[in-house]
């Protein structure tokens, strides 16, 4: 996402500008992925600030040409004018440790998968959560009239119920990780990744 | 009912969770479910180098096993 009046209207104009990212998170995945069919891998410059919004103020105050943000911060940013350059998915993850046992962890994931109904059932119904439960984006928000649920896109929101990750995700995963350095060589795909409560016919193995 | 605890960072991560929690979703399944919040809005300084920033990000109440699970 960039300013209103930023000379950037592509992706591509965006070669060795600052762009405000959190390392090691989705705003850091995704600005690579999004990037990188677009600037050469040497020319995209990601500046680590952190919290959605500190990388939003980067933007406001001119720190960087651009900011990788989500909701509510989209929608906010949509609001004031800022033009969206790129948008991309991913998909969620749940980390557990292992003190989770199986049983309550199916049983969260019933509790959840209701919620997941209901709320793309009526999404809007629910998208007070993104305004009501954030202090850090009402603050920047109340200095632009802030938002309502009405402003939110409903076809951003892609909440689904669990399901586990493809052998072929979880190498093409690994492989495109290892190949912007983001991996060590000493694990491999299978290390990072256990699939077999989720794929009983492997449980054996 | 089994007590869990559970991180909330990003809300975007979270809805259904929170739709859950309010509308007795967890209760109904026997789990009493605690949320404790990330440890966001940190200062931060500014760098273009991944290996200045610690991949635990603000996901320390997991680190710390004060929470079991969280979500990204």
């Amino acid at each position: 996402m960039v300013m209103p009046d930023s000379p950037h209207n592509y992706p591509g104009t965006l070669t060795n500008k600052p762009v405000g990212v959190t390392f090691h998170a989705a705003a850091h995945y995704v600005a690579l992925r999004l990037l990188e069919g677009y600037v050469p891998n040497e020319k995209i410059k990601l500046v680590h600030y952190g919290s959605p919004k500190a990388r939003f103020e980067a933007m406001l105050n001119g720190e960087v040409d651009a900011c990788v943000v989500m909701e509510p911060w989209i929608t906010l940013g949509e609001k004031i004018g800022c033009k969206s350059l790129a948008e991309g998915h991913y998909l969620g993850a749940e980390n557990a440790s292992d003190e989770m046992d199986e049983d309550t962890f199916a049983a969260i994931n019933r509790a959840v998968f209701k919620a997941v109904d209901m709320f793309n059932a009526d999404k809007r119904k629910y998208l007070h959560y993104l305004i009501d439960n954030n202090p850090g984006f009402a603050e920047i928000a109340g200095r632009y009239g802030g938002i309502t649920v009405d402003d939110f896109s409903l076809p951003r929101f892609r909440y689904t119920k669990d399901t586990h990750y493809s052998e072929e995700t979880i190498e093409d995963t690994f492989n495109w990780m290892m190949r912007w350095g983001l991996l060590d060589g000493e694990a491999c795909s299978t290390d990072l990744v256990d699939s077999r409560v989720a794929s009983p016919a492997l449980a054996d193995d | 009912m089994k007590k869990v605890r559970s991180e909330i960072s990003g809300i975007v991560f979270s809805i259904p969770w929170l739709i859950a929690k309010d509308h007795g979703l967890f209760e109904a399944e026997g789990i009493d479910m605690e949320f404790i919040k990330a440890q966001g809005n940190r200062s931060v300084t500014p760098t273009e180098n991944p290996n200045d920033v610690n991949p635990i990000l603000n996901h320390v109440p997991f680190e710390d096993n004060q929470v079991s699970i969280y979500r990204a």
